[in-house]
């Protein structure tokens, strides 16, 4: 890309790369000579950007020791100064990176241990967490390292924010210039922003392992940080408030705010709530999958740092290629370049960061691809300057070129965003040269008059010199091609008398005009003139912008069947269907059902439509209520399970609901209108449920069913004590049923102990309080006395009889009832003792031995519990199942006579009654919300299909547009796939694992740490039953 | 020492207590001794249609007549089955019945062996005619089942099992109907789970495909030899695979992918096998081949969920109806073991998503039995066939039509009690509180 060209490069001063140490260090002795070399430099006749949309043409650049003296507009150098002839040069203030690890020591990578390990090694007051390393201040760790500040110097970055990026709480950054001398004089900003990610890193310890895990790690330290500022030297209730260095690095983070790594866009959105919960300024390290949910991004309000690692095109060159790729990830083959574009017309801030490139030098062809997408060079230009001069706590002195500023710039020949070059990257007023400003560019074809005959030499553009000569219709190859600052050489075979090899040098002498020296093969020297024909320019289109044309859709979720928004709200009158009320008035024939403003508004014979109603001709299909479920694992992210400890009430799934997750759709496609997602069964105190609607096309917030009181998934037998775990996992209490009553029933006193100390705190005095500590909130415990209080209510995974009872004892002796059992398979053995408790079950249809604890396990389980009195559901705990939950309704009639009316009930009202939501969803009744299926056939039958399934009267099921969308997923997948194969070479550029892997299908006892997968790639699992 | 032996009495200890509790109180039925007669029935007889208010006879295990008008033999047991369903007994194919007790307990699984090629083990050795499993499956219609070893490339061989034996031996058909492989992966896969990068993946994939060919190259190098009359020493591996070359065994190929099923349909003409593609998920794909080539295609997800994110929801539910539609020969299977009891409303639901009802019954009963070779004896209402067959109240198909009032095999009257109707009516009649 040497693009230099000649007229400049032979009338520029020659300048020396000044090697003196312009800014001395201060307090090293001098060994020898000191160095007084003046450091008063003025670049002339440069085009000049101050900041971002702010141009000096014509201007000077006057730099002295090391910072920026002034820009002056009338193009005079100081006298005394040395001059450089900037003259074609665009110079910008140096690019600045704000996340980073350059200068520090990366954790070492370990075996993990075979054997789990519940608590770290305690130091230097650290946190009890080994993810947590928030009392790192990376700048006394930092060391100047020429050869890694190259990676960024290369692209014209001169300073970085950088820390070891591993953990969850990070510690402090250090903000650091890129030039080579003593950490003392490159050091910008000593504590700069906190860094973190929910990714725990080299972390040995157990707890977290799922991303739920993290996010309450997070909440739970900035809760605790905020306990130990008011708290730190008061007396807590068993000793003096601990010194936590954690945790006092932390007191101050609201002010300082955090660089926050994510992994996707969705887990943007999950940090933002938590750190604007604890009023923490936070910036995003984002994933480059932004566009997918603009809105909500920009709603967030946080400063992004922006990767560039476009992904390469999936391959689909075999002729099955198509297979094997799915459409979400061509479609973000052709979108990742138009992220920064959408986001900075959004309004949003970015910097932009050379983190997540597989190579650096892709920064650039990206970074135009960026703008060739839409992205402005002003945008850009802050992205790279301003922006990240804020984020890194340098603005006082980086980003922009004005008095007093660093001297850290950057020279380019021609327009960086285009197709410049960067000449050179001053750090502290000295200069790196990339290019020699003085380099000649011989490519194009020179004609030398060989005594009145045309000797035509031609050098090709690309890596090597090389070239050919031409005599009349003779060609010969170049040899020994040669170039410096001063000539071109080259030897070449010629047929001119004497025939054989010459040799030949080439040196300018005026614009385009060369002296030519040849020797002949007898070794005679000949001079000669020679003129060159200067290469037409290519002329590129990259300033076009705006002007890229997708062939793809952009949906929610941005994948196939995904929707171009929420389903419009409908008034429908559904004529001559039969009803399923899943109420007491049973079954009704030849009904009509009117849905008015998403509720039922009449259920009746021959009623009357109102205008504006659309109506549906039912005759010869059913209608139910939307089914519901109330053990479900679909859309859950990161992790089903935080079964690291024994108790983890404080973990949410409500914090990593996937609305991107296709079984939402599949499961609307059987019928299915609302699922409670639960926690896994790895341990006996899991986590929070979160009740959904199956809202395919909205966001996480937007699906959760707020109207659903709290609810919590408790664990019990062969599962919590890690029966089939394999002979490491044995260490862990408890590993019997005997200790899954005691560990249970010693949280919850904790729990007592704890809001006494509370209680007790609030009758203090003033006086008193200025003693002793508050009591630490703690999340864990703050959830079961929630329990406690009857507040929430827990779902509990149980198999056989005896835990059932031991549950339900624990429950009575701590005074709350047990609302459901789950997948209860042997609750029709006490079935009377449930009833008498108050408790629910909740059972599979039919399954059974796939372990010891379901050898009892019989189809007649619903039935049993039903006739002795216990609400009983069936629920799914599967996304296959979850499709077809009416034939698993149905099992309860083919086995033991139930009624079907009675059979639907129990995968409509009576989870709903379960989650304790049956005044608003479950059946079909006059004001409930209109969550409704059509069948095609009797809806318990193999026969039945959904054909429409509704949520508050929106569709967001129809077979008939189903079968459209199926063609058109079709249709779009091809046209981007030709658009692969039509980018041939181009389309293999980019990240090799640009995009999201897969989530896996979830299992109650899917019992990974889904970080070690992350940091080590030997992670294990267990898992795959229920 | 002390803890080898406690760890050894442990397991004796639990090995009895397993014993105990996985052999079943049904009894076997009697050899029948005496003709039957169903009178009154909806015969859906799979080869010549259904059959309304119709008898049908068997005497000494097998269907000796069918129609309006049949005559009672002496001494015969008349039973009125007015409004009900016969239906012939359901094979299932691809199953670990008798193999597998308890999935989590290893002690309880015999159904995959060490390494990657074990063609010489057979489904049968370890069949436990006494498994608990067994009656739960059988009282859905379901007499016969092909119990297949599994593996991660050559599992081994299957046999076909009646589910009303006293044992292996009584339990079997048919012993060693052909060779069960697991093809190897085509295709890279992008989950967290799978640490190779896509590279080292096409690499192992290939290194498969390549143990495979060679394994068949091998196996052939023997055959030959043994045509030959070579003195070469027995090796049990290929010896198990030479029926494979001579047309008596089957090869048995388990593979979704589309790519898998054309280098098993290539390979198999190479060597001359007789194929039966397991599973076959992508069979859809290049239905018009399988139905031109006729290679039998046991479909393996009739419930499934997509293969794919980009396939429809439906993609494997109607499946079956895209397969009839091309005229490939197919059945439908739902491999595993206690769950192999839904593959008759699993086949129904084929039915919902355009399968045509009749073929669904013929795709778990008259094809299975083509595929094992047993159709002359099984699969079908015709005489001279098996008395195996099940009589329903309603429609076998439906979970809201199956019940069961009689099922026999080969004559045999069979138990329609289980552990699970036992313990049923054990907790009927616990007392309320």
């Amino acid at each position: 890309m040497k693009k230099v060209h000649q007229l400049s490069a032979l009338t520029l001063a020659v300048t020396s790369v000044l090697t003196a140490s312009v800014v001395a260090d201060q307090t090293s002795r001098t060994n020898g000579m000191r160095d007084n070399t003046p450091s008063l430099t003025a670049i002339q006749n440069a085009t000049i950007i101050t900041e971002p949309g702010k141009s000096v043409s014509n201007a000077t650049l006057v730099i002295e020791n090391g910072t920026v003296q002034s820009v002056e507009r009338n193009n005079r150098a100081p006298a005394g100064a040395r001059v450089i002839d900037g003259t074609g040069y665009t110079i910008y203030p140096g690019f600045i990176d704000p996340y980073s690890s350059y200068g520090i020591q990366a954790s070492a990578e370990q075996e993990r241990s075979e054997t789990p390990i519940y608590n770290n090694e305690r130091e230097g007051g650290n946190a009890a967490n080994d993810a947590i390393h928030s009392q790192k201040n990376w700048f006394s760790e930092f060391k100047t390292n020429s050869e890694d500040a190259n990676k960024w110097v290369s692209q014209g970055f001169t300073s970085v924010q950088s820390a070891n990026l591993d953990g969850i709480f990070q510690g402090r950054a250090v903000t650091v210039s890129l030039a080579d001398k003593i950490p003392n004089d490159v050091i910008y900003q000593s504590t700069a922003k906190h860094f973190g990610s929910f990714d725990k890193g080299s972390s040995q310890q157990q707890y977290p392992s799922s991303l739920m895990g993290s996010i309450a790690l997070v909440r739970q330290t900035l809760s605790d940080a905020n306990w130990y500022k008011s708290s730190y030297g008061k007396q807590a209730h068993n000793q003096p408030v601990e010194f936590n260095a954690a945790l006092d690095s932390l007191t101050t983070i609201g002010e300082q705010g955090i660089v926050f790594k994510v992994s996707d866009e969705k887990s943007l959105l999950r940090a933002d709530d938590v750190f604007d919960q604890f009023n923490v300024p936070s910036v995003y390290v984002a994933s480059g999958y932004e566009y997918a949910r603009l809105d909500a991004v920009k709603n967030a309000e946080s400063d992004l740092i922006l990767p560039l690692n476009f992904p390469a095109a999936p391959e689909v060159e075999g002729v099955d290629g198509h297979l094997d790729v799915d459409l979400a990830d061509l479609r973000h083959w052709e979108r990742a370049p138009s992220n920064p574009a959408m986001l900075a017309n959004a309004g949003v801030n970015f910097a932009l960061t050379l983190h997540d490139l597989e190579k650096s030098e892709r920064f650039w062809p990206n970074l135009r691809k960026a703008v060739k997408h839409g992205l402005s060079e002003e945008q850009a230009l802050a992205a790279l300057t301003t922006t990240p001069a804020k984020i890194a706590g340098i603005e006082d002195k980086a980003g922009k070129l004005a008095q007093g500023y660093m001297a850290d710039f950057v020279m380019v020949k021609g327009d960086v965003f285009a197709d410049g070059t960067i000449q050179s990257v001053w750090l502290q007023g000295e200069e790196n040269e990339l290019v020699s400003r003085d380099e000649v560019d011989f490519v194009g074809t020179y004609r030398i008059d060989w005594n009145g005959q045309e000797v035509a030499v031609e050098i090709k553009p690309g890596a090597g010199l090389a070239g050919e000569v031409k005599v009349g219709d003779k060609t010969s190859a170049l040899r020994h091609v040669e170039s410096d600052t001063e000539s071109l050489s080259f030897v070449t075979d010629l047929e001119l008398a004497p025939a054989g090899s010459w040799r030949f040098k080439l040196e300018p002498e005026a614009q385009d005009a060369f002296a030519v020296t040849a020797v002949s093969p007898e070794g005679d020297e000949i001079t000669l003139q020679a003129q060159m024909d200067v290469p037409e320019s290519k002329a590129e289109t990259t300033n076009e912008t705006g002007s890229v044309e997708y062939a793809s859709e952009l949906t929610f979720p941005n994948v196939a069947y995904g929707l171009n928004g929420l389903p419009e709200r409908q008034d429908v009158l559904i004529r001559n269907v039969t009803v399923w009320t899943a109420s007491e008035e049973g079954i009704l024939e030849e009904t009509d059902v009117l849905v008015r403003n998403g509720q039922f508004s009449a259920i009746g014979e021959n009623l009357s439509a109102p205008s504006g109603v659309t109506e549906i001709d039912g005759a010869g299909m059913h209608l139910t209520p939307g089914i519901i479920d109330e053990h479900s694992h679909i859309a859950i992210e990161g992790g089903v399970n935080e079964g690291s400890e024994a108790v983890t009430s404080e973990v949410r799934i409500g914090d990593v609901v996937n609305p991107d997750d296709i079984h939402i759709y599949r499961s609307l496609a059987g019928g299915t209108t609302m699922a409670q997602l639960l926690h896994g069964s790895a341990n006996p105190i899991g986590g929070q449920a979160q009740v959904i609607k199956l809202r395919w096309g909205t966001d996480a917030n937007i699906m959760k069913f707020d109207a659903a009181p709290e609810s919590i998934k408790f664990a019990l037998g062969e599962n919590v004590k890690q029966s089939n775990w394999g002979d490491n996992m044995t260490v862990r209490y408890p590993q019997t049923r005997l200790g899954v009553e005691t560990i249970m029933r010693d949280g919850f006193q904790t729990a007592l102990e704890y809001q006494q100390r509370k209680q007790a705190y609030e009758r203090m005095s003033r006086l008193e309080r200025s003693k002793v500590a508050a009591p630490r909130p703690d999340y864990r415990l703050e959830t079961l006395i929630e329990i406690l209080n009857s507040e929430r209510f827990v779902h509990a995974h149980s198999y056989v009889a005896s835990e059932i009872l031991m549950l339900m004892e624990v429950a009575e002796d701590f005074g709350f009832t047990l609302d459901t059992f789950t997948h209860i398979l042997e609750g029709y053995k006490v079935a009377d003792e449930m009833a008498a408790h108050g408790a629910s079950g909740s059972t599979f249809a039919d399954w059974w031995a796939y372990k010891f604890e379901v050898y009892d396990a019989i189809p007649h389980n619903a039935c049993l519990m039903k006739e002795r009195g216990v609400l009983t559901s069936i629920n799914s705990d599967s996304n296959d199942l979850q499709r077809r939950l009416n034939t698993e309704a149905a099992k309860s009639v083919l086995y033991c006579d139930m009624d079907p009316h009675e059979a639907l009930k129990m995968i409509t009202i009576n989870p709903a009654k379960q989650l304790k939501v049956d005044r608003y969803v479950g059946s079909v009744e006059k004001g409930k919300h209109a969550d409704f299926v059509l069948w095609s056939h009797y809806p318990l039958s193999a026969y039945a299909r959904a054909e429409q399934t509704w949520i508050n009267g929106r569709k967001f099921f129809d077979r008939e547009l189903d079968k459209q969308h199926q063609q058109t997923v079709k249709k779009e997948k091809n046209a981007l796939i030709q658009k692969v194969l039509a980018a041939g070479d181009d389309a293999k550029e980019g990240a090799k694992d640009g995009y999201k892997p897969a989530q896996p299908t979830w299992h109650c006892d899917t019992e990974h740490d889904f970080w070690l997968d992350h940091f080590t790639g030997k992670g294990h699992q267990h898992g795959g039953q229920h | 020492m002390n803890k080898l032996l406690t760890t050894v009495s442990a397991a004796l200890v639990s090995a009895l207590a397993l014993n105990s509790a996985v052999a079943h109180d049904q009894v076997p039925g009697d050899k029948q001794d005496s003709p039957i007669v169903l009178q009154g029935g909806i015969l859906h007889t799979v080869a010549n249609g259904v059959l309304t208010d119709s008898d049908l006879v068997f005497e000494h295990g097998k269907i000796t007549a069918i129609g309006r008008e049949v005559s009672i033999p002496d001494g015969a047991e008349v039973i009125d089955i007015s409004g009900q369903h016969v239906y012939p007994g359901v094979i299932a194919m691809d199953t670990t019945i008798g193999l597998n007790e308890i999935e989590a307990v290893r002690a309880t699984r015999d159904a995959r062996e060490v390494g990657d090629v074990h063609p010489e083990v057979a489904g049968h050795i370890a069949f436990n005619a006494d498994s608990e499993i067994i009656p739960t499956v059988r009282n859905h219609g379901i007499t016969h089942a092909q119990v297949a070893p599994e593996g991660s490339l050559v599992a081994g061989q299957s046999s076909l099992m009646h589910l009303d034996g006293w044992n292996t031996q009584d339990a079997l058909v048919s012993a060693e109907l052909g060779v069960h492989v697991s093809w190897p992966r085509t295709y890279v896969i992008n989950t967290w789970w799978e640490r190779r990068s896509a590279e080292q993946q096409r690499k192992a994939n290939k290194e498969a495909r390549q143990q495979l060919m060679k394994v068949f190259a091998d196996a052939k190098a023997y055959y030959d030899a043994k045509q030959a009359d070579l003195a070469i020493n027995v090796d049990q591996r290929w010896e198990a695979m030479l029926g494979l070359f001579d047309g008596s065994k089957k090869l048995y190929v388990h593979a979704n992918d589309k790519r898998q099923l054309e280098q098993a349909i290539d390979t198999s003409q190479e060597f001359g096998f007789e194929l039966v593609l397991m599973g076959a998920r992508d069979a859809w794909r290049i239905a018009d081949k399988l139905a031109e080539l006729n290679i039998p295609v046991v479909f393996g997800s009739p419930y499934g969920l997509p293969g794919r994110d980009d396939e429809g929801y439906d993609q494997d539910f109607s499946s079956p109806a895209r397969l009839a539609e091309a005229g490939v020969n197919f059945a439908i299977s739902y491999p595993g073991y206690w769950d192999v009891r839904n593959l008759p409303f699993a086949a129904g639901n084929a039915v919902a998503f355009g399968l045509d009802q009749q073929q669904a019954l013929t795709a778990i009963t008259l094809k299975p039995a083509e595929i094992l070779g047993v159709a002359d004896k099984l699969g079908s209402l015709e005489v001279g066939k098996s008395a195996s067959l099940s009589v329903s109240e309603g429609d076998l198909l439906d979970p809201i039509g199956q019940k069961l009032t009689h099922l026999y095999i080969d004559g045999r009257k069979v138990s329609l009690s289980s552990r699970h109707t036992e313990l049923y009516e054990k907790y009927r009649q616990k007392p309320s509180e």
